[in-house]
Order: structure tokens, then sequence, then C-alpha cells
């Protein structure tokens, strides 16, 4: 009884989730029907339903496959030295803003920062191209001009790694430390006052006070990026990557592009996806177990 | 919030959020049934897939159409002067509407197969230069076989291609492609800065360690005074570059050789596993390690830095699709506004070990031209083509209208240069409406080169001409296999860019490296599929024997 008084008078709220709930349906469950795909010698001509099934012969292709391995390292490799650089890298920032005390100053730097988080990939790789070339680029004339000889940033696979994560940190850094900033208005400005009466120095204050402020969102943040360990975004390695340096460069998601889009072998390529999405769970709730035991903080 | 919301206004903005979704859902699928009616999926079988057109009801064709992003206004790229005429002169007369499918140029293989899965949504007439992607949709059954609709319908169409080239479109006995007819089958020419070569005193290259010579002399004694920046021999890791090279290192080979050690990937043939491989690549990589080829070139995967380079006038050498050049603001129009005094001409000078001057050309036909099997108006299709195959509709659509857009001399239409730029845009994309043809055809061979001759800037049609002969000349004709290589559809796109990995990384090693970089990257493209190619055509080989 009370359930339909409730109902009868809050069902608009109900209503306006419709649409965020059939965005799920549609684009995240729906087309987990395709995952068959994986099991099938998919022909796009007779559909998945005409297809036939081949159990986990695909699988066995793709996991005898020489790609794949360099492709999985690859993955791994780009993914654990981005968490390395590219995850400190936000918090450090926001520390740095919060205790900027000009608000003028902090809002100007907060914008710059944030403004290549709103750049395309494409775009980037357009510019990291001018300004990294061997032959003409910006950096190279000017060590040229110094009387350096040539950096190769973008055709040794080394230098290439630097170039790939210094653009990876120019790009979401500054966008990283808003949930920062947002976390740290939440910490009670009492306990720096206090602190900073009982004579604790800046750095005493960072440690004891915004650093254990910051230890949910850390810790969240820390999750969502370990649950995204096996999967890499497409644009960034595709867009810096090069011939010259695929040893590295190349990733799962170039290589499903590679073997689905490209050579059209759909039933490889859905392996792969679903390879990933398995192996990402396990990462997240591994992840997510660990951070209970040691933080008491998860977010599952 | 929602507590002080009035109950009205939280109501309709819940009906509205709520029809949004479904007007979205709805609309999603009404796209696929305009035109034509409920598609029948993969049953209807080939040969009669046909349908009275002429019975009163008008059908409409859907045929692909590349999109370069080109289409000058006010012209869209479905709505243009070449479209309108198909409209009025085939399509209007046959009570057939004709619709235009736009697909990115850049893309196509991609969209096309996205198309090609859609099954009911897929134009009537699709096409792809990649014989991979041909022999793929042949192979899993999803094309209508033409054998029958063209005795009825292609008469013209039959004349105009011949035999030799049809036969690129058989596979397993069907004719499941019709194969467009190429004119010309150059590919290649190479060019050099002859004021360079003035400024030196040294006479033009004529093999390749005169070039070698040549290029090393550009470097140490920067003739263009480039003030350091001189890049002898312009380099990509794009065919038009890396080809001519490595072409004339191909030592002379059996015939068993030829059959086996090539593997053909997309449309070309790549020369791995052939003898003189390996030697090009050493060159190769002396070039590079001596500095005389462009540093980045394993970046420059669309020509862009080449091209600025030429133009800026740094570079001495160079080999490129032979007509590029010579456009109108060509590189080479471009190179004389930095450098009024330049002169860049046609050259041939790499030579192989019998001293030719070996190149790739390309087979006699075009692209794959293919009718999926899920279209209904498979005879319609085959009409249209027929229509295009006469030769004053084909004349039409490649040079527009007599008097405006060309005046005829000896049977070789001439584009008149003058012309204002609309009528010049009428035709501004012949070359993807004329699916039928690569280059402009009048019905013989010499006339062909004139006519396209014809069409570029008077101060460089010698040279373009020269280029052209270069480009003809000495060349390796594609062999043609009447079987398909069920590896090659398989592998073949992969392969192509491990294929210009291992380029890069045998070209780039230090030279003490090369023979370790050459093993590694050999083993892996073998590994990625150039073995099973191997096998497959070892054992084909065989059983022809």
């Amino acid at each position: 009884m009370r359930g339909t008084v409730y109902l009868r008078r809050y069902w608009q709220l109900y209503a306006l989730l419709v649409l965020p709930l059939a965005y799920f349906v549609i684009f995240k469950y729906g087309p987990m029907w395709g995952v068959q795909i994986a099991f099938k010698d998919f022909n796009f001509f007779q559909g998945i339903m005409g297809s036939e099934w081949i159990g986990l012969d695909a699988f066995r292709e793709v996991f005898h496959s020489h790609d794949f391995f360099k492709t999985l390292r690859n993955t791994l490799m780009l993914n654990i030295l981005d968490l390395i650089v590219s995850f400190p890298a936000p918090l450090i920032l926001a520390i740095m803003l919060f205790e900027v005390k000009f608000q003028w100053f902090k809002r100007l730097s907060q914008t710059i920062l944030y403004i290549p988080h709103f750049i395309s990939w494409v775009i980037i790789g357009g510019i990291v191209y001018q300004v990294f070339g061997t032959q003409s680029g910006l950096v190279n004339n000017f060590l040229a001009s110094l009387g350096f000889g040539p950096v190769p940033f973008l055709s040794d696979k080394h230098y290439w790694l630097f170039t790939y994560l210094a653009t990876g940190v120019w790009q979401s850094a500054g966008w990283g430390t808003i949930l920062y900033l947002a976390a740290l208005t939440g910490i009670n400005r009492d306990l720096f006052e206090a602190a900073e009466v009982d004579g604790a120095g800046r750095l005493k204050r960072i440690w004891h006070i915004t650093l254990p402020g910051l230890k949910t969102t850390i810790a969240t943040l820390l999750i969502i990026n370990l649950g995204n360990m096996i999967a890499i975004g497409f644009d960034r390695p595709f867009v810096i990557g090069n011939k010259m340096v695929m040893d590295y460069s190349d990733v799962l998601s170039t290589y499903v592009y590679r073997t689905g889009l490209e050579s059209g072998q759909y039933t490889l390529a859905t392996v792969v996806g679903l390879f990933q999405a398995v192996v990402g769970l396990i990462f997240v709730l591994g992840a997510n177990y660990a951070s209970r035991k040691l933080t008491d903080e998860g977010i599952l | 919030m929602a507590p002080k919301m009035t109950k009205a206004a939280s109501l309709s903005l819940a009906a509205v959020l709520a029809s949004m979704s479904l007007l979205s859902a709805c609309s999603s699928n009404s796209n696929s049934n305009a035109g034509n009616a409920a598609s029948g999926g993969g049953s209807a079988s080939a040969g009669t897939a046909s349908s009275p057109a002429a019975s009163g009801k008008q059908v409409t064709l859907k045929v692909e159409l590349f999109d370069r992003g080109n289409t000058p206004s006010p012209y869209t790229i479905t709505n243009s002067y070449l479209t309108k005429y198909i409209q009025d002169n085939f399509g209007t007369p046959n009570n057939i509407k004709m619709e235009f499918v736009p697909v990115p140029r850049s893309e196509e293989i991609k969209k096309l197969n996205v198309l090609m899965a859609s099954g009911s949504d897929v134009p009537d007439i699709v096409f792809t230069y990649d014989s991979a992607t041909f022999n793929r949709y042949a192979q899993q059954g999803g094309l209508t076989d033409l054998t029958d609709l063209l005795n009825q319908y292609g008469s013209n169409l039959k004349t105009f291609l011949g035999d030799d080239a049809l036969a690129y479109g058989v596979y397993d006995g069907k004719q499941l492609a019709i194969p467009g007819k190429r004119s010309i089958l150059g590919k290649y020419s190479s060019f050099i800065r002859t004021d360079w070569l003035d400024a030196l005193g040294m006479k033009a290259p004529t093999t390749t360690q005169e070039l070698y010579d040549t290029l090393v002399a550009f470097k140490e004694k920067d003739p263009g005074k480039t003030g350091g920046k001189v890049i002898p021999y312009g380099m990509t890791i794009e065919p038009a570059q890396y080809d001519p090279l490595i072409w004339s290192f191909i030592k002379p080979m059996t015939d068993e050789q030829r059959f086996t050690l090539t593997q053909k990937l997309g449309s070309n043939e790549y020369p791995t596993l052939l003898p003189g491989f390996k030697d090009a690549l050493q060159f190769y990589n002396k070039l590079y390690n001596e500095g005389l080829i462009s540093k980045d070139f394993g970046l420059d995967k669309d020509k862009k830095q080449l091209t600025q380079d030429v133009q800026n006038g740094v570079v001495g050498f160079l080999t490129e699709d032979y007509p590029n050049l010579y456009y109108a603001d060509g590189s080479y129009e471009n190179l004389l506004k930095t450098v009024p005094t330049a002169k860049l001409d046609p050259i041939d000078p790499l030579t192989n070990s019998e001293g030719k001057h070996a190149k790739p050309a390309y087979a006699p036909n075009g692209m794959y031209i293919m009718i999926p099997k899920s279209s209904e108006h498979a005879a319609e299709a085959v009409k249209y083509l027929d229509w295009m195959a006469q030769s004053e509709n084909m004349l039409a659509l490649q040079n527009g209208v007599e008097g405006e857009n060309y005046e005829m001399k000896d049977g070789i239409p001439i584009v008149k240069t003058d012309a204002p730029q609309d009528v010049v845009d009428r035709i501004y994309n012949y070359g993807d409406i004329v699916i039928l043809a690569n280059g402009k055809f009048t019905g013989d061979e010499e006339k062909d080169k004139q006519a396209f001759a014809a069409g570029f800037p008077p101060a460089y049609q010698q040279n373009l001409r020269k280029a052209l002969d270069i480009s003809v000349t000495d060349t390796f004709a594609p062999l043609l296999i009447d079987r398909p290589i069920e590896a090659e559809s398989k592998y073949g796109t992969a392969l192509q860019d491990k294929y210009e990995e291992f380029i890069v990384k045998a070209a780039t090693a230090k030279p003490d490296k090369f023979e370790s970089a050459y093993e590694s990257a050999l083993k892996d493209y073998m590994q990625s599929g150039g073995q099973a190619i191997l096998d497959e055509r070892t054992k084909l080989y065989q059983e022809k024997k």
C-alpha cells in the first residue's frame, strides 16, 4: 500500500531514469548479443545466427598468434608506465593549486591546465609530429641551433615511450585535478588552522591532513585505472605511434582495429575484445578487494 | 529540486524525454526500408534477381560513390552535374531512380565491410580496389554471379572490357565482379633536380651506382644552398617511394619462383621472398645510415612531409606516381614558387642486375565492381554499367560538354584549360563516377595517353609525357592466378602493414645490426601469414604442374 502511494508520488523521477537506463540497455547490454561471434565462424552475409559454431577454435588461433602477445605486452607496459607517470601528476598538481593563495591565479592556471583535455588526439598527434619530428621538428631545430644532434623522439622506440608518456601527462593531468580539488574542498578548514597553530609546516600539513583527506578519492581513481589496465584507448597509441616504433606502439586496440575492421576478421577481433573485458573485470574486482583490505575503502 | 517542481512541469519533462527516446528508436529503423520493399535477405538466388523495370513501377538503384570531400559548390556529392546527367540520360528513360551512396575515400574498405554486413542497406553496386576484400566477399558467398546477366544485358560492357580485364573478376569459375579497366598501365617514374646537376657540372645518372654517387654529391656539396637541410633522396613509407627502389633490386627468376615466392597483398604484388629483396633492403639501410634519404621517412605515411620538402626545394631526387608532380597546383608548380629556377625532370636511373629499369606496373584491371547477393536490382545494375560502357556516354561523363569543357581534335578530347571554373567543376569527380575506367578511354592506347597528357598545364605536358613513357619501360606485369589464394585474403591487409614495418626496421637498423634486424623482421612477417601464403602457393603450383 505504502509502495503504491510512493510510486504515484514520485513516478516522474523514475520516468526520468528511463533514458539513461535505455542508453545502457541499447549501447552496453545490447551489443553483448554479438559476443557469440567469438565462438562462430562469422560470415557477414549470413549474419550472426546463420554463422556456424566453431567452439574455441578462434581462441586457439588468437592465443597462438605472435602479434597477440606482442600487443598484450605493449598494452600492459604502456598502461603500467602511464599509471606510474600519469597517475600522481594530477594529485601533485591539485595539491599545489590548493596551496595557492591567489584565487585568480589558481583559476587561471586551472583553466590553462585542463584545456588540452578538450583537444582531440588527432590534433595532438599533428602537433606532436610538428614539435618532435627528427628532421624538421621544433625541438630538434632548437637542439640543432645549440649544436646538439637530433633526438629521434618519434622514430626510436625508447625515446618514443617518453614522447607517449609526456603527451599523456600534458593532455590529462589538468583535467584529473578536478576530482581532487573537489575532494579537497570537503576537508574541514579548522584542521588546517589547528595544525598551523600547533606549528606544523606546509609539508607536514600536506602529509597529515591533505593526503589522508584524499585517500578515498585516490583509492577510487586507482581502482578505475586498474580496471582499465588491459583496455587501452585507441586514438593515443594509433595517432602517436608509427611504423618505426611498432614494437612498442602496437597495442590490443590497434590490433583489434587491424584484424576486425581492416581485415574483416570479426571473429578474431571479438575474441580479443572478450578477452580484454574478462581480464578487465578481474582487475577491477582484484583492485577493489585489495583496496578494501588496505584502506577499508572500495567502490563495489 | 524534485519536491519543489510543480507536478505539471515534471510531468511534461518526463513525457518529452520518453517520447524522445521513442522517436530515436523509430528513426533508426525507418531508413533501412526507404525506397525498396523489405529485402529478401540472402534467399534471392543469383541470376533470377532481376525485376522488370519497364513494367511501370519505378525502382531505385543505389550506387556507391567515393567521397573525397572536394565537392565544389553549388554541388553536393550526391547532387552534381554528373549525377543529374546520369539520372536524365540513363535513369529516367529506364524508369530507374538513381541514388548515390557516398563513402569516404580514406575509409573505403572499413565502410564497405559495415555496409555489406548490414545486408539490406547495402548499395546495389559497390566496389573496391582491394582484391583481398573482393576474394573475401566472394568466398563468403556474398556476391551475385553475373555470368548470365552479362550475356543478357551487358554486350557493350563485354566489348569495352574485353576478356583480359573480365578475367580478373572471375572467382572459382564464376563472374563475381566486373573489373574496371585501366587505360595506362604505368605506375612510377623517378625525378631529379636537373638544376642541381647543372650546378655541380654532373651528368644525369643512368645506373643505380651513378645515382648513389650523385646523391652523395648532393649531400656534400648542397647545390641547392639549403643550409644543410638537403634531402638527397626524398623517401616515405608509401609504395610510390619504396617500390621503385626495391623492385629494381629483384633478380631474374624462374616461373616457379615468380609463382610461389610472390605475395599478393591487397591489389599489389610484394617481393618479400623474391631473390634480391634483401639486397634492396641492404642498400636502403646504407642510404639511411649515410643520411641520404629522409630521416623520418617511416613517419610519412601520406607523403605530406615529402610533398612539403619537395616544394621547399630541399629534395634532390625522388620516385613518385608518374603524373603526381605535374598537376596544376601540384608539387612542381609550388616548387617553382619557392625556387623559380628549379627544374624537376623525369629520369630513370634505377637499374637491376640485367641493366634493365625494372619496375612494377598496374594489372589491366581497375577496381572490382560487385553486386551484393542481397541486391534485388542486379539486372538494372548491369544495365547501368552497360550504359556507362558505351563510348558516347563515357565520353560525356569523363569530359563534360563538347565546346565548353573540351574540343575534339583527331578523335582526342582536348580539355579546354581556359574553361571557366563552374564549367570545370561539372566533372570534378568524373574518375569516381566512371567506375569502369581508370583513365580516359578513346579506344586507342596512344590516343588515351595524349588525351591524358592534354589535361595537364601546357608548361608541364612535355615532362609529364616523358614520365609516362618511363613508367611503362621494362615493367613487371602482375601475374594473374585464376584461383584465389585463401591465405592472401585472410592475411593480406595485415601483412601490408607488416611489410612496411619490415622495410622500416631493416632500413633504420645500425649497419652492423642489419643482419639481425632483417632476420627478426622476416620471421615476424612469416609468422603473421607470409608462411601460410608461401605454402598455399607452393601447393597450388605443384597441383598445376
